[in-house]
């Protein structure tokens, strides 16, 4: 356990470091993101003001001894404490994308479940093939048809945003139904192709379960179809918890063409907008956070699956 | 009324803002001692309307002008607007310890004193044309009372910032990170309760998603519009257009010295035959209508039509594409291996435009001036860059040969000097025109406006003639605003301006309309 700890936070800190340098080395720096009407002597102050003239090394020696010490530094770009960036935008994102993982989760292993049991029918074929479809469907171009024909053409549900910019002024039920018509798009956009995935693990998966001897054994001693079929759903769980895990580090990075498309302001969108203003301090925490929870998923995913499967848990 | 912006501000904070974004917010919420005329008349005071200030005097010698403040004037905190509010808002602005990009265009003024409570002093080093001007029109009054506790260090972190407290016929309500800022009518203002009981501004994170805000009927006003969307406006029938005299030029500028060694000059451009040949070769007229259709006119020099006092007094690089190849030619390049790109000594005559990749017009243009350059034996690539990567090749290392480059000049023209001018910073391609220099440097300090108009007209032939640039264009940026509302004409350089004064069509009213100024349930 502590060696895996350990790995973690060497993981974390080699992508936070990589983050870094990779973004210092790229063209220009926050003075060049201000635009074409900055005089370089306006330049040159905010370069020295900032401390952006100082050598790579020293730069990286002043933000990790700041995060050392717990204080994840200033955008320069938002004139504000980049932890308050992130309260601002990780709950947004945490939301949506954690409305979508358990819709995708969900609905994933229902369809796929009930297609693996019924794997080679038509209706399986039919299934697979309409799932194969929406798994090679962009997402941001589902977002875009989705706008199209749900905003533009038919109207029914807004375009863009969390919520209405009038919503302070509505009552609660009204400000809940708004919430919901506002997160009906983004949602469905991440949700058709998440479902797809998962419910394409858990098909196969569950194919290979209902062939294994403990399935036949379950017949033989005269289960019913649907408890032999619980039992051989639970042996086919691995792969997607496996694919859980792997999915929640966008709970926190969330879906930068999604938000981009239905302007929801999240950490897909803050990350952009940072790296666009080379906002060092806020893509550096921003890459730290989110490799904090992929490390953290891959452990909660080794858990989840020894839990699922008493044969993986370590004696 | 929503207001669909594609970029979140930085600040509210008026010494702290650059660039466009959150210039509208700010404009409103805060006041000038005085402001600029609709004809954005920069000479002394002509023109300029009682703000904070209701009038002012000159001393006999002219070295000072003494401001008498409103004494109905009130902070939106209900304080006092006091002439230390004037020393403090000056102190600010020309503090060592912020970085405020307007800190340069103060520098005629020496101090700012206060007289009584009701009357501040501006002093100034040398007596210019522009000294009304540059003490009005730069900054925006500030609350001492509320501020000068601050460390001058501190105030860029400081929370006023993000909850700013102005004289504004609005007041600042609220700022929702990343989705909307939203000011209300300051109903105790002494010039009037604003007619619009809110303003909010709905922040979108590109012109994309600006563009589908306002088609859905989300917002109410987009300002900026690109031509590409003005039919679809048109065909919209809640939305109509304002034609909009936005201050904003395009042009291709080149360099004059070597993009590698910049001691050595550029081998194609240092010669004024090849840039005017290039300059000859362009159907500007043609370009223009291609890109910005109607909403577009050939610039005619390194300024709007709007802030040049004469644009009959100086003429214009003809289109002549037989005399550019002529001109070619006499200067020595010509087509030596038929390959259709002139060559002299070995050397193509081939160029590369940079274009910032956040331009959709400028990259059209490249690819228009690639044809028409091509038609003349001259090999110019587009390369889109970055923006990040943009100006850092153009405005910082200068390596570049060409470049697609835009510039929104303020009222009085002063920032020719930091753009044209030879020892301009902000001069990419490192034109050098001591003659240019001295004429500019005339029309803005000579007192008599038919003299600065006549000196006006020879800087302009000049700069014409050298071909630092081609002209391309002129922009009129037509805002798209909701059928219901009722608007004043825009001003130029600032269209929020009479934005107190607009109202909503008491009979084209909808839901939202009908809030008044209510609190949240």
């Amino acid at each position: 356990m502590i060696l895996r700890l350990l790995q973690s936070v060497a993981v974390v800190f080699s992508a936070a470091t990589l983050a870094f340098v990779l973004l210092q080395l790229a063209p220009g720096d926050p003075t060049t993101a201000l635009g074409e009407g900055i005089t370089p002597e306006l330049r040159a102050t905010i370069r020295a003001q900032y401390g952006l003239d100082d050598s790579l090394a020293t730069q990286y020696g002043r933000w990790l001894w700041s995060l050392v010490r717990g204080d994840w530094g200033w955008s320069r770009d938002q004139h504000r404490p980049v932890a308050a960036v992130l309260a601002d935008a990780l709950p947004r994102s945490l939301f949506l994308m954690g409305c979508a993982l358990i819709v995708n989760v969900v609905g994933g292993m229902l369809i796929g479940a009930w297609q693996g049991a019924r794997a080679g029918s038509r209706r399986d074929r039919t299934t697979s093939t309409a799932l194969l479809v929406l798994c090679s469907l962009p997402e941001f171009w589902l977002a875009l048809v989705l706008l199209v024909v749900f905003v533009h053409q038919l109207g029914w549900l807004p375009a863009t945003g969390i919520t209405d910019e009038m919503s302070r002024y509505m009552s609660t039920r009204q400000q809940f139904v708004d919430r919901v018509r506002h997160l009906v798009l983004p949602l469905t956009s991440l949700s058709l192709v998440g479902i797809a995935v998962f419910a394409r693990y858990q098909r196969d998966a569950m194919q290979e379960s209902m062939t294994q001897p403990f399935v036949r054994t379950a017949r033989a001693k005269g289960l019913t179809e649907s408890a032999v079929r619980r039992q051989a759903w639970r042996s086919a769980l691995l792969p997607v918890i496996t694919l859980t895990g792997l999915m929640l580090p966008t709970l926190v990075t969330g879906a930068v063409f999604v938000e981009r498309v239905f302007a929801w302001p999240g950490m897909g969108f803050a990350m952009i907008r940072a790296i666009e203003a080379r906002d060092y301090p806020v893509v550096s925490a921003g890459v730290i956070v989110g490799s904090a929870v992929t490390a953290l998923g891959a452990a909660l995913a080794d858990i989840a699956r020894e839990i699922a499967d008493p044969r993986l848990r370590t004696p | 009324m929503i207001v669909t912006v594609p970029a979140e501000p930085s600040t509210l904070f008026p010494p702290l803002l650059s660039g466009t974004q959150g210039a509208a917010i700010v404009g409103v919420l805060f006041d000038r001692l005085a402001e600029i005329g609709d004809g954005l008349e920069t000479y002394g005071d002509r023109g300029f309307q009682p703000r904070l200030a209701t009038s002012w005097s000159w001393s006999n010698d002219s070295l000072s002008i003494a401001f008498a403040l409103d004494s109905l004037a009130r902070w939106h905190d209900g304080q006092p607007v006091t002439a230390e509010d004037v020393r403090y808002t000056f102190r600010v602005y020309t503090s060592d310890s912020l970085v405020v990009e307007l800190r340069s265009l103060l520098g005629n003024i020496d101090s700012v004193s206060v007289r009584d409570p009701r009357t501040a002093i501006f002093w100034f080093k040398r007596r210019m044309p522009r000294q009304f001007y540059d003490a009005t029109y730069h900054m925006y009054m500030l609350p001492s009372h509320l501020l000068d506790t601050i460390p001058m260090s501190a105030l860029e972190s400081a929370p006023f910032g993000r909850h700013p407290v102005g004289t504004g016929r609005f007041r600042f309500a609220r700022w929702e990170p990343g989705q909307r800022i939203e000011i209300i009518a300051d109903t105790a203002n002494s010039r009037g309760r604003a007619k619009l009981d809110r303003v909010i501004w709905s922040i979108a994170p590109d012109f994309g998603a600006s563009t589908v805000k306002l088609f859905a009927g989300e917002a109410d006003f987009l300002e900026l519009l690109r031509p590409e969307n003005l039919a679809q406006v048109a065909r919209t029938p809640t939305l109509r257009l304002i034609d909009n005299r936005a201050l904003s030029y395009g042009f291709l500028g080149f360099n004059f010295r070597d993009r590698t060694d910049p001691s050595l000059p550029n081998v194609m451009f240092s010669d004024p035959r090849v840039r005017r040949a290039l300059h000859m070769a362009v159907d500007r007229e043609r370009l223009v209508r291609n890109v910005f259709d109607s909403v577009g006119m050939v610039a005619l020099a390194p300024a709007p039509r709007a802030l040049i006092p004469d644009t009959a007094a100086f003429t214009q690089v003809p289109y002549n594409v037989a005399a550019a190849k002529a001109l070619l030619d006499s200067a020595g390049w010509r087509d030596s291996n038929n390959d259709g790109v002139r060559d002299r000594d070995g050397v193509p005559l081939a160029f590369s435009i940079l274009i910032p990749s956040s331009s959709t017009s400028r990259q059209r243009y490249a690819v228009l001036l690639q044809e028409q350059y091509r038609a003349i034996g001259v090999q110019a690539t587009p390369q889109v860059l970055e923006n990040n990567a943009w100006n850092e090749a153009t405005y910082e290392t200068h390596a570049f040969d060409a470049y697609l480059g835009a510039y929104q000049p303020s009222p009085g023209l002063v920032g020719l000097l930091q753009t044209w001018a030879s020892r301009g910073s902000s001069n990419a391609g490192r034109y050098d025109s001591p003659a240019f220099d001295a004429l500019l440097d005339s029309a803005l300090t000579t007192f008599d406006p038919a003299t600065s108009r006549r000196y006006w007209a020879r800087a302009f032939q000049q700069i014409d003639d050298d071909v630092p640039a081609v002209w391309l264009y002129e922009q009129r940026s037509p805002v798209a605003i909701n059928r219901r509302f009722i608007t004043t004409p825009l001003r130029a350089d600032s269209w929020f301006v009479g934005l107190a004064d607009w109202r909503v069509d008491p009979a084209q009213r909808i839901d939202r309309d009908r809030i008044g100024l209510g609190t949240p349930p």
